[in-house]
């Protein structure tokens, strides 16, 4: 086997081009992972919001928590049901109002917010919640708690700020909060009674949220609900329900499988050309190789072998160069509730499995007709090259 | 008489250039003995490069046997001879061959590589190759850090680590001054008297043939001309 050092030093001698064609599949490795990171942000969300002993209750034929809205009444009684998970406060379930607001940036323009009025219980019901600066937020006295990531992008959206929406809902932001990456980090939390007097929608909820005791019980309160003469309601399993608020990411995902496509297009034809040159500059070393008893097989190992550490350190720069993007957070929009979503980018498998995808693709399919070219040399005429 | 080492039989080569045929031997019968030094001259295009080329496995007749060490090398598949060439074959080419981005030791080791030798013994090998030659010392310089002579000389150590049958050389000291040249040829000299290696060389250079024990001379393809060096001049004398 011709050794490996052999196609190393010839990178590192011809530095300038193999810098040039690294830096090149590098910025497109990376632009396809941040795309990827973003989506598996968003599915990422969606997936930790749900909890599999969790039931999200709407009213029957809605399909999200914003136009699922029944009589508090019925929510009352849903919170009395046995089978629900009890500790030392009550069951953990609770009533939750949705308010989409219209909010002004501190670049001054517009986007819709979600205002959620809650009850103690919701904060059991979320993944990780933690207040992470300030305090929460008292019952009835008109104060809310932000996610993380709201924080400072919205007028009055800091703590000790006030955040108004139209003329008679306003809420004094008392502390920031996170909810293990869940969907909630991108809504603002108010006292459900508050939510309620400020948007005069009391008598009646968005949705009720609870958590089984059981697997058993997670079945029963199921059936209950949806059955029941009393109820006639919807219980959606948290995990399913957040599945199918997942038309944003599909819709990533395959745009993003297409530009990633494409660009490794791009960027094999790039290495395909630095390697054809390489074989072109060296086909004389290659006739002498040959002569000395390597096989077209080791000439073959040895120019896919170099475009494939071309494209490994391409990849695996642009691979790191999306590192720092987890502190990256955008915001895109909820199709189903028009509110605005935060996606954080998660370096996860989808990423690396993007980023080593692209790279052996261009490695290999790029290095593959130079390297056949390479094979094809006769000896004799190889060695007469200049 | 010795043994013979390179047979050659009724061979002739010829090229395809699209719908022409281009004869560059013709009706070829040679006989080389086992440590036999034999130079072959003539003008350009009178068929030695070729000649050489078929007794090192590097080319393929069209007609004719060629048998080397007793192998018919027309019988062999391409991997078959590229491993024969591996085994039985050292190369010397007039610009060094040599590749430029592996020290003078791993150009060396190049060949061995293709052997089963531990790393070790290669080494060992790659050290010895390059005492014969005079290259102690620098064993890490890369072919750019040295002069022609030494890059003709790292090449005969490359050619030799293996203990080759044959050695064969083309134009081996085309690209050096005479001083230079002397050295290499003396170098060649000692390698067929002491160590007893067959060797081929391709030349222009009638003060480079006079050192063979044997010089052929070709044209237009046909071997004009046999002639034994009863005498040949010895760097020494």
């Amino acid at each position: 086997m011709i050794p490996f050092k052999y196609n190393v030093r010839n990178l590192r001698v011809r530095w300038k081009t193999t810098l040039m064609t690294v830096l090149g599949t590098a910025l497109l490795v990376a632009s396809s992972c941040i795309l990827f990171g973003l989506v598996e942000g968003l599915e990422h969300s969606l997936k930790v919001s749900g909890d599999p002993l969790d039931l999200i209750v709407l009213r029957k034929g809605a399909t999200a928590e914003t136009t699922g809205g029944f009589e508090s009444k019925k929510a009352d009684e849903l919170l009395t049901l046995n089978g629900i998970l009890r500790d030392g406060e009550g069951p953990v379930a609770a009533k939750e109002l949705l308010n989409i607001a219209v909010a002004e940036r501190v670049s001054g323009t517009f986007n819709n917010l979600i205002i959620r009025g809650v009850q103690p219980a919701s904060r059991k019901l979320r993944p990780d919640f933690k207040i992470v600066a300030g305090r929460d937020f008292e019952t009835g006295k008109g104060e809310c708690i932000l996610a993380k990531p709201l924080a400072g992008m919205h007028k009055g959206g800091q703590i000790g700020g006030e955040l108004v929406f139209g003329e008679k809902e306003r809420y004094r932001v008392v502390g920031l909060f996170t909810a293990g990456g869940s969907s909630a980090e991108s809504e603002i939390w108010a006292d459900l009674k508050d939510v309620e007097r400020n948007t005069g929608r009391d008598g009646s909820v968005s949705c009720v949220q609870i958590r089984a005791a059981g697997p058993a019980e997670f079945d029963q309160l199921r059936k209950e609900i949806e059955d029941g003469a009393q109820f006639r309601l919807a219980a959606h399993p948290e995990s399913e329900y957040f599945a199918t608020q997942s038309d944003a990411s599909t819709f990533f995902k395959a745009a993003g499988t297409m530009i990633a496509v494409l660009l490794t297009f791009g960027a094999m034809f790039a290495a395909a050309n630095t390697m054809f040159s390489a074989v072109k500059s060296r086909t004389r070393e290659i006739g002498t190789m040959r002569a000395l008893g390597f096989s077209r097989g080791d000439v073959l190992l040895s120019f896919l072998g170099e475009s494939l550490l071309l494209s490994l350190l391409g990849g695996g720069i642009g691979l790191l160069a999306t590192l720092p993007m987890s502190l990256l957070s955008i915001e895109t929009m909820n199709g189903n509730t028009f509110a605005s979503v935060n996606i954080n980018f998660r370096f996860g498998w989808w990423v690396m499995a993007v980023a080593l995808t692209m790279t052996l693709v261009m490695g290999l399919f790029g290095g593959m007709l130079p390297a056949l070219r390479a094979v094809r040399l006769e000896v004799i005429a190889a060695l007469r090259e200049l | 008489m010795a043994a013979s080492s390179i047979e050659l039989r009724g061979v002739e080569k010829e090229y395809r250039r699209d719908e022409f045929v281009v004869p560059v031997l013709s009706d070829l019968d040679l006989t080389v003995a086992e440590g036999e030094y034999l130079a072959l001259m003539g003008p350009s295009g009178s068929g030695k490069t070729t000649l050489l080329n078929l007794v090192a496995g590097l080319d393929v007749a069209t007609r004719g046997q060629v048998i080397v060490h007793g192998q018919d090398l027309g019988r062999l598949s391409e991997s078959e001879i590229t491993r024969w060439r591996a085994n039985n074959v050292g190369f010397i080419f007039q610009t060094y061959n040599l590749i430029p981005v592996l020290t003078a030791s791993e150009n060396v080791e190049l060949p061995l590589l293709l052997t089963n030798l531990s790393r070790k013994r290669r080494r060992e090998n790659v050290a010895t190759a390059l005492r014969v030659v005079g290259l102690e010392g620098r064993e890490h310089h890369y072919p750019r850090q040295l002069s022609g002579g030494q890059e003709q000389r790292v090449a005969i150590a490359r050619a030799i680590v293996t203990d080759p049958y044959l050695l064969v050389a083309d134009e081996p000291t085309g690209d050096l001054d005479r001083h230079t040249a002397d050295e290499i040829l003396e170098l060649l000299e000692q390698l067929n008297r002491e160590f007893q290696k067959t060797i081929v060389m391709v030349t222009h250079d009638p003060l480079a043939a006079r050192r063979a024990g044997r010089v052929l001379h070709l044209d237009k393809g046909r071997l004009i001309d046999d002639v034994i060096n009863e005498s040949p001049i010895s760097a020494a004398s």
